[in-house]
């Protein structure tokens, strides 16, 4: 079983967040309020700029994602080839729970 | 209040590393209470989790400054020891029990010598200030002392003028 720390659900509270931010990521480089838009836009959800740098925060800490240099105010991250691992794994288990449910669901 | 007031509220270190970006994401509008509730408690987790300390303090450092590259790996390295260990917990876990004895004892001995009031409130500020008094030895292990300062002896502050209030409209 792998350890805690290297698992997105690791990350408490800022799990979901941290979710979102490699997703949004998975496709190429961001920046802050590039994220936050393209978050709104698959998962509907706000991610308010203290959740948003909290997590971003957690990422760089951890080595999920990284830094590039600053374009005007704002500075790019992207995910790096540890960020991608943490993030396939989190969707595959996602996605067998999904399968548990929509089975569980077509029974009833 | 202004997004610059606001941002005043981290550590300088994060708003040396993520200040112009939040300013950019918060804009120049009213917030909304969920936004100002997000700052808010972004800012309490910038000050206390180790995490946010470690990404922001390696990267504070000026890139070309001499011999970075090796101080920020040794900061790196010395930044996974900055998360409490087993017998730090156990510490705060001794301060805390001790303390919230030594007040429900304390607070026994005044209800039982006639002053309840003041009893009662002890009994019940046993949990929070031991609680409080506990968090340098482990939550807050490794932070800044100033912000130890602020924040343990701000929350001593305010529970202890919530028990005298509560004792003075008793």
């Amino acid at each position: 079983m792998k350890n805690r720390d290297d698992l997105i659900e690791g990350l408490g509270r800022f799990s979901e967040p941290a979710l979102y931010i490699l997703i949004s990521l998975a496709d190429g480089p961001k920046h802050g309020y590039a994220m936050t838009q393209d978050i709104e836009a698959v998962s509907g959800q706000s991610l308010g700029p203290g959740t948003l740098y909290g997590a971003i925060a957690r990422l760089e800490a951890r080595k999920w994602i990284e830094a590039l240099p600053a374009e005007e105010r704002r500075r790019p991250y992207k995910i790096t080839a540890a960020g991608k691992r943490v993030l396939r794994h989190r969707l595959e288990s996602l996605r067998a729970v999904a399968r548990v449910g929509q089975v569980r669901l077509a029974g009833t | 209040m202004k997004p610059e007031t606001l941002l005043r509220l981290y550590p300088a270190e994060w708003r040396a590393r993520y200040g112009e970006e939040f300013l950019a994401i918060l804009g120049s509008g009213t917030l909304s209470v969920q936004q100002m509730v997000d700052v808010f408690s972004g800012a309490i987790d910038a000050w206390l989790s180790p995490d946010v300390h470690e990404a922001t303090r390696i990267d504070s450092l000026e890139p070309n400054a001499g011999g970075s590259k090796m101080l920020k790996a040794m900061l790196a390295c010395e930044g996974k020891r900055t998360r409490y260990t087993k017998r730090d917990s156990l510490v705060g876990s001794g301060v805390m029990l001790g303390v919230t004895i030594l007040l429900c004892w304390l607070g026994v001995v005044a209800k039982h010598s006639g002053w309840t009031a003041a009893g009662e409130m002890m009994v019940s500020m046993a949990f929070p200030v031991s609680l409080t008094l506990s968090m340098p030895f482990w939550v807050m292990k490794g932070q800044p002392w100033k912000a130890q300062v602020v924040i343990v002896g701000g929350t001593l502050v305010l529970l202890v003028v919530i028990g005298w209030l509560s004792y003075a409209f008793s």
